[in-house]
Parts: structure tokens; sequence; C-alpha cells
């Protein structure tokens, strides 16, 4: 299993929502957060004065998926959060050794 | 408890507890021997699942819970007696089994603790052990929840405030068997030998109101609320008795303040006790054990169990939870309205009188003539204006007037004059005090009644995991969260909260917000519907129709702000453009910003986090910018809104005309001014000579409005400027925009502090023609200011704001936008666009605000060559700097050639 940690633009959640539903993948955990990676913020003007936003809002999507699927997982996740422009964000994947469903107390081994 | 409605602990219903505690002992243990041990266990079990047998027919079958409870705690008591009896060993003590707390007042539900005192008239030695162990064993084996507590007579010397929820248990203590005269000797002990006694558990109890309500954020509105210990639940209920009863019990000259507090919520306090009684039974049955919390699941079924209408399961419990928070709003208004009664008064406190019969008097405002104001409708928003001036509530007393008087009067009533429906404008300029002053006119049923728009969302619930009140609630909260942005206590909320001061109108804002979600009874479209129904509370108030507008736009869009921020790529210009062509102006987005930010802030407090606040934020100045910087690129075209303009044009204008007019104008001209404006504008501009000044000047409410059409020509706007300084005219806004054929349209608002047009009866043709004399250049406008600014009148000190010009050449293809935010003073656009004009640049459009003391005005310029260079910028600001910083008089302004 994989733990596919995704960063994108809060304004894509929706369309990689709907791309994973394609795939049967509905569970997911997504997570408002703040960060910069080389976009690093930007200045806006407001009424002549600056201001610098450093952290921008992005979200956080984590998802757990069988190895066999990881690459079109992450294929489909690329394609719906890219815009072409920087800051589109960034996908990481991290090996799962199991879960545990708490309800059932079934173990995940995939 | 010593319930203060009927009192059980006087000498007669001491006779009676006895009568009742004689005949259910038994003939003596010899009796007991027939039965084995398992026996008389397997009866008393038969006994308590009979007794909750018929506890839950009762609640299935919607008796009323109190007294489905009551008769359950009946057969507990029967069972505890049969237990005493058959454990009487032989001791000499005389014993007394007492029940407290929700027992005592017979409110035991199936799986509740049973709470007892088993209490002794003499120490406790080896055999009242012996008996303790003999009575309290059956229990036990019971399975029965037991608080017990045991106790010797002697130990109620002393007050145990070390231990405040056994102590206030005891005041419901109630004799289940034993001695009669032992039970007389704990009530003598208890409630009448130490007086004092009342005061400290009365401390004791709101101590621990308060940290029990903390642990519930302070609010009756959860989503899956405890109905026991939640605020507005059982808990407050017999809180709320026990203050009235422990403040009153024996205090005479409070009749009146308790007899106000009984008077205006017993019957609907006593519905509440019935309901949330009932539920909780249900709760018990449900779960099997004391598990009070209404759960999702357990929602649906109760809501199914006490045959709540609908279809799906949803609306029975939308149904059903809204009576659950209709009876918690009144368990918890009860319970403060018994805080503030039983809160200790100023003897020497006098009335104060407050305008037409108004006073306030300790602390709260009341009507002086009750028999009036009962008749006087228009008397009762008075006492909330006033209470929100003077920063206190009003009183139960008006309050109670008010709520049994409200039938007599329809929604008309309320606003007959003109001065009633100026007063409802005023009274909700949002500052602090007017979340709590309507959560008041809400309680007491005179929002509704004046808004019968109002009444569809009464503790309507939305059922999702995300809307945590109530509609009506979520509609006050946003006001609330609009009143703390006065005074924010959070610096991310400063920039919010300076939006707020620079409002025109903000109780427009506070309107809209009040009519929001009225259309949420419907599922779909509710901001539709919402305009729908708040158009017959504008026509009823005979709201101005652009102030009608205002409110309907931001109502209609009250989603549109947040759809984009969190939806939408708003690094995209395009989607900031559209989203500001919708938008329309400063003003709509301003409004539209705050209105989005209480009102997410308002569906549960944890829903507006930092990050969605910052993507608000940045919307926000991105759309701003767009307005005030870009807007000069997005002119007029030949599209639907010109069609409907043209559509709808007056006989005496021609297509040709109105579209020659209007080519090259900024395409926000259209959203600033209504269609008659336009097309009086185009009027004005027929048969214009180049020295010719077309005007008109319209007072609005306290604001003029000139509008000005001529040709373009050199210093003209400055000149403008001047005439108006010249007449001590305080700009508040502007708009300057130059068509593409030369025509120049200025529209400015201002105030005349002076009076001058009022005081002079020709003063506007005075006005005319000195600006007639400027533009042609007969007239010296410099040394009429000179003389002007000398005066000692216009020597105003005034705290300094610090002066920034910004240049800008990105927004705009098309003109370089300098931003000027300065120290506001007589002249002082005169003295910029002059200098303007002296550095060889052309002024296109000019956009003009005035906040207090500060300047913000923006001009799109261009220079010989378009576009200025970064040198050009440069010595432009440098000697705008040098002219606003150091010079402030108008005789050391270069003059025009």
């Amino acid at each position: 299993m994989k733990l596919i940690k995704s960063i994108v633009r809060p304004n894509k959640v929706d369309d990689i929502k709907d791309a994973l539903a394609k795939l049967n993948i509905s569970g997911m955990t997504v997570t408002e957060v703040r960060g910069h990676g080389r976009q690093k913020g930007h200045t806006a003007i407001y009424r002549g004065k600056e201001y610098t936003v450093s952290l921008l809002p992005k979200m956080e999507i984590e998802i757990v998926v069988p190895d066999d699927i990881v690459d079109e997982v992450i294929k489909a996740v690329m394609g719906a959060a890219r815009t072409g422009e920087i800051g589109d964000g960034r996908v990481f994947v991290i090996p799962v050794d199991y879960g545990y469903n708490i309800r059932t107390g079934e173990k995940d081994i995939v | 408890m010593k319930n203060p409605k009927s009192e059980i602990h006087g000498s007669e219903s001491s006779d009676k507890l006895k009568r009742e505690s004689d005949s259910t002992r038994p003939a003596g243990p010899l009796s007991q021997t027939r039965d084995s041990e398992p026996e008389r266990r397997q009866r008393l079990e038969q006994i308590l699942d009979q007794a909750r047998k018929e506890l839950s027919d009762d609640i299935r079958q919607k008796k009323e819970g109190k007294q489905a409870l009551a008769r359950y705690s009946e057969r507990i008591d029967e069972l505890i007696r049969r237990i005493y009896s058959s454990a009487q060993v032989q001791i000499r003590t005389p014993i007394a089994v007492l029940a407290l707390g929700g027992y005592g007042r017979q409110q035991l539900c199936p799986y509740s603790d049973v709470d007892l005192l088993v209490l002794f008239d003499g120490n406790i030695g080896r055999a009242e052990e012996k008996f303790l162990k003999s009575f309290l064993h059956p229990l036990w084996d019971l399975r029965l929840d037991l608080g017990h507590h045991v106790r010797e007579i002697e130990d109620f010397q002393h007050l145990e405030r070390d231990n405040p929820e056994f102590v206030l248990a005891l005041l419901d203590a109630r004799l289940v068997a034993g001695d009669t005269a032992l039970f007389d000797r704990f009530h003598q002990l208890f409630h009448v030998s130490n007086p004092h006694w009342y005061r400290q558990i009365l401390d004791l109890l709101l101590h621990l109101i308060d940290q029990r309500h903390a642990r519930f954020n302070n609010t009756f509105y959860q989503l899956e609320p405890d109905v026991k210990e939640a605020p507005g639940a059982l808990r407050d209920l017999a809180a709320g008795r026990w203050i009235q009863f422990l403040a009153f019990a024996n205090m005479e000259a409070a009749a009146d303040a308790r007899s106000i507090v009984t008077l205006r919520n017993e019957d609907r306090v006593e519905q509440a006790e019935d309901f949330l009684l009932r539920i909780r039974a249900i709760l018990h049955q449900e779960n099997r054990r004391n598990q009070n919390v209404l759960s999702h699941d357990l929602q649906e079924k109760a809501a199914e169990i006490l045959g709540y209408p609908g279809i799906a399961a949803h609306q029975r419990v939308e149904t059903f939870m809204s009576d659950y928070f209709r009876h918690a709003r009144v368990v918890s208004r009860f319970l403060d309205s018994a805080r503030k009664a039983a809160r200790p008064k100023r003897k020497e406190a006098k009335p104060v009188p407050l305008g037409q019969n108004l006073e306030s008097f300790h602390d709260q405002i009341r009507f002086r003539d009750l028999e009036k104001a009962a008749s006087q409708p228009t008397s009762w928003l008075p006492a909330f204006r006033v209470a929100v001036e003077e920063n206190c509530p009003v009183s139960e007393e008006a309050l109670l007037l008010i709520q049994q008087n409200l039938d007599r009067y329809s929604a008309d009533d309320f606003f007959p004059t003109k001065v009633e429906r100026e007063m409802l404008l005023d009274f909700l300029r949002p500052r602090p005090g007017i979340y709590a002053r309507l959560s008041e006119m809400h309680d007491c049923g005179l929002l509704g009644q004046m808004f019968p728009e109002f009444q569809p969302i009464y503790c309507r619930v939305i059922r999702d995991f995300y809307h945590k009140y109530t509609v009506d609630e979520h509609t006050l909260l946003t006001i609330r969260n609009l009143e703390r942005l006065c005074e924010p206590t959070n610096p991310s909320r400063e920039r919010f909260s300076s939006i707020l001061k620079e409002l025109e109108s903000p109780q427009l804002l506070v309107m809209a917000l009040l009519f929001h979600d009225v259309g949420k009874w419907k599922e779909e479209n509710h901001a539709e519907e919402s305009v729908r129904m708040a158009q017959k509370a504008f026509q009823r108030l005979r709201l101005p129709l652009p102030s009608t507008q205002k409110v309907e736009f931001l109502i209609k869009n009250h989603l549109q702000l947040s759809l984009v921020a969190f939806r939408r790529d708003t690094e995209d210009p395009d989607v900031v453009r559209k989203f500001a062509t919708l938008i329309g102006t400063e003003e709509n987005l301003k409004m539209l910003c705050l209105m989005t930010l209480v009102d997410i802030e308002a569906v549960s407090p944890d829903t507006l986090t930092p990050w969605k606040e910052e993507l608000l934020w940045q919307l926000y100045v991105d759309t701003y910018n767009q307005l005030t910087l870009a807007y000069g690129d997005e002119v007029i075209e030949k599209d639907s809104s010109l069609a409907e303009i043209l559509a709808g044009r007056p006989n005496d204008l021609t297509e040709t005309e109105i579209s020659t007019f209007l080519e090259g104008f900024p395409r926000r001209y259209l959203k600033l001014v209504d269609r008659e404006s336009i097309y009086q504008h185009v009027r004005l501009s027929r048969n214009i000579h180049p020295h010719q000044v077309h005007l008109s000047l319209e007072k609005k409410d306290a604001i003029w409005e000139l509008s000005v059409v001529t040709l373009d020509k050199p210093y003209l706007l400055s000149n403008i400027f001047g005439v108006l300084a010249y007449f001590g005219m305080d700009i508040l806004r502007g708009q300057a925009m130059t068509s593409l054929s030369g025509l120049v349209l200025d529209i400015f608002q201002f105030t005349d502090h002076e009076k001058f047009f009022k005081l002079n009866p020709g003063g506007i043709a005075q006005f005319g023609d000195l600006l007639q004399d400027v533009v042609a250049g007969r007239v010296d406008l410099s040394s009429l200011l000179r003389g002007k600014e000398s005066s000692l009148l216009y020597r105003k000190m005034r705290k300094r704001v610090p002066t920034f010009i910004s240049f800008d050449n990105q927004h705009s293809p098309r003109y370089t936008i300098m931003e000027i935010i300065t120290q506001d003073a007589l002249g002082l656009l005169y003295r910029i666009s002059r200098v303007i004009s002296r550095h060889g640049c052309d002024i296109h459009l000019v956009l003009i605000s005035t906040e207090g003391n500060k300047a913000i005005d923006v001009f799109h310029i261009t220079g010989k060559d378009g576009k200025l260079s970064e040198s050009s910028e440069a010595h432009l600001k440098a000697d705008l700097e040098q002219m606003l910083e150091g010079a402030h008089e108008i005789n050391q302004e270069h003059r025009p050639s």
C-alpha cells in the first residue's frame, strides 16, 4: 500500500475528487494547509501598500491505495491538478505497512 | 428540591409521606422469609422490568414525559420500600431513605443514577452498617446505578461546600422510606435553621453552571446535544428553578421579579421540560444505559418514535431537531432570566428617564407606563435602540409586556411613518450590543412580528455535519460577527474592520444579513427565495430604490464570493475580471466581502479558518484592484447592458445620441448610476461648446451630487476641484471619466458643511456661474482660493495621515495608474491635479474616496508618449510629495501659465 499525499490548488480539489471517483476511489482525507514551494508566495498591493503573502493557501489530499494502482492514481491526480503555472503543487508517495478498520477491527494488507 | 410551586416539606406533606411510608411497610421480617433469596430477587427484577416497560409504552403512546417519569419514579419508590422493609434489622436508630436530585424530583429515567441518601439519627455503628449492607446489596444486584450517600443527621449542622453536586441534590430531597420525623429534622436543619446557606448554595450553583456551559462552548446549539448536561437542556431547567428558589424563597421584596420570570416562561418551560424528559427516556431505552447524547442516529430513532411527519428521514429529523432547539432556547432564556432576576440589586438606585416613556432602572431599560406602552407598538423599537445606546438589556418586565401584546398588531403597525422607518435603519447600524438586542427582540417574538418573513426560519434546522446552528440563530450570529468587527480583538480581522468603517451605509449590510437566509425553508435556490421574501419587507418599509437594489444584490449574491474564492482559480485574471464585473463597485465588493466573512463564521465556530480568511482577503484585494485600477480598460461595448439602456430610452433621446455619448466611457459607469441618471447625462451633453459647462446638482439626504458634462481641456479637473473647494464643499467620492470623443463626465458626491446652499438662496446659481467662469478662463481661481486658505476657519488641526504615492503600469495597458493616500485638506484635489497637469500629463479617469480625514485617490494618467516612464513617475512623485508634505497653502502652489 502507498500513501499518496498531494498538495494542490484549493480550486482543484473537486476536479481531483472526480478524477479519483472514475478510478473507484472515494476515501480520502482533505486538509486546508498553507505553505510555499518554489512559488514562494507573492506580493500584492492594496491601496498603495505592499503586503506579502508568503504562505499560500493550498489543499492537502491524502489517499491510501494498493500498490498496483499507484501510478494510475498519480496520473489522475496530476492530470486534474495541473494548470501549467508555478504553484500547481506536489505529489508525494509514501509506503504504508498496513492499516486497520476501527469499526470492524479488520487489518488491511494489500 | 423544595419546589417553589408546591411545597412538599411542610407538616402536611410530612404527614402524607408518613402515611405512605407506613402503608408500604411490610408486616415484618417474618413475612419476608417465605420467599427464598433467588425468588425475592427474581420478583424485584420483574417489578423493575415491568416499570421500565410501562415507561416505554407511555413514551411511545406520546403520554406526557413528566407524568410518565413520575409514574416510573413511583415504581422505583415501591421497589426501594420493599427492599428497605426486608432489610430491617433490629436496630433502634431511626433511619430515613431520601431520594435526591432528579429522582427526588420524580424525573427518574430508566437508566439514570438512583441517588439516595440514607440518613441515620445517631452514630453509625456495626448494626447500622449491617443494615446498609442488607439494604444496598439487593439494589446493586438489580444492576441499578446507585448513587448513595450515607450521613448522620448531625452532619447537617454544616454545609458540605466542598461537595456542591451533593448539596444541590439535597434541594430536591424527598422521603421514600423510613422515619418521617427524622426527615422533618433534616428539613429543619437544611432549609430553616441556616437561612444564609441559600446564598452560599446559589454561589456554588452559579459556579457549576458556568463550568458546565464552558464545556459546551456556552451554546445550546450542539449538533449532537446532551439532553441532560448541555446548555438549554434538563440540568439548566433544574438550575433555573433552583435559582428562583434560592434567590427568592425568603425574599418577599423580590416577588415581582420572580413572577415576571415565571409568567414569561412557565408554560413554555413546562412544555420544554416534558419534551426533554421524553427524549431522555427514549435515549436510555434505546441505549440501555445512562447515555444522554442525542446522536445523529438516535435523532432519527427519536423522531420516528415520537411520530414526526416527513417522507424522508432527514425531513423528520429536521422537524424534530427544530423542536429540540425551540425548547432548548426556552430553557436557556429561562435560566438567563432567572440569573438576571436573582442578581443583587442596588437599593439606592433610582429610575433615570430616557426619552418618551422609557427609563433606565438597575441597568435595564423599561417602560415607565406599561399600559401606555402596550397600546403603542411604535414605542417598542425605541426601547431596544436606547438599550443599545446605554449598553444594557431591556428589562424582563418590558419583554413580557411586548410578548403578551404582540398579537394585537401587524407588521405595518410598527412602522407607520417615516420616523419609525428611519429609526429602524438607524437601529441596525452595526455596533456593540446590536446582536444582544436583536436576540431579545427575537426571543420575545417581536422580530418575527415586525418581519413575518423571519418566521419560516424560526428554529429551522439544516441537517448536515456543517451547520451547527438553526437558521435564525445563524442569521443573528452573522450580525454578532459583524458587530465584533467594530472592535476586533484578532489582528487578522483589523483589515476587515477597516472595510466596515469605510462603508457608506453599513445598516444596509445588517439588513441584508437579517434577510439573507429567510428563504432557507426552501431546499433549492434559497438566495433567490430570500430576495423574493425580502422584497415584501422592503416594500412595507418603503426602502428607497437604490438601497433596495443594494440589499437585494447582497442577498442574491451572498454565496458568490466564497464560491469564487474557494472553488475557482483566482490566480486567473479572467476569473477576477468576471467576478469584478458581477460586483460592479467597490462598495458592493466591501459589503459582500464582509457578508461572506461573517456568514461563514456563523456556520460553526470552526468553519472560518485562517486559511479561508486568507483566500477571502486575497480575492477581495484582487477584485478591488481590478475595480479601481483596471476599470479604465473595461469600456462600454455593444452588449446586452447597452441594449437595455437603448430599449428603455425616453422619447426625447435617440439611440445614436446615447451610443455616441457612452462610447469610450468605462463600464463601471453603468454600475455607478441608475438609468434615469444616464439619460440625464446624455441630455447634459447636448449642444455643448468648448467653454461651456453643463451641470446638474441634486441633494440626496445630506449629500449633494454634482454631475458635470463638458469638453476636455487643460486644467479642467483641477478647476472643478478648485471651485468645490472655494465654496467649502467636502468631496466624499467622485468619478471623473473621459469618452473617446473628449467628452468629460464628472460625478462628485460632497457635503456642504458650511450650509452655503441652505443659507444662500441663490447659492446654486452662484456656484454654476463661477464654474462656468473658471472653466472659460474668465476668473483666476488661485487668487480666490488664496484668500480662502489664509482664513483661520480653514486652519484646522487634524491628525496627520502619512502620504503614500504609488504607480502601477501593469494593471492597465493604456494608463499609468497613480494612487495617492494622504491627509485630506481643503483644495487637496485641486493642488494634486494641478501638479499632474503641470507635468504635461492628461488625467483620463479619477476615482476619489474619502475615509474620515484620509483621502484615497486613484488617477489614470498618460504623458505625451502614453504611459509614464520610470523617470517621469519619479519626478511627478517628488513634486507631489513636496507639495503634500511641505506646502498646504494655496499660495505656495505654482500658478498655471
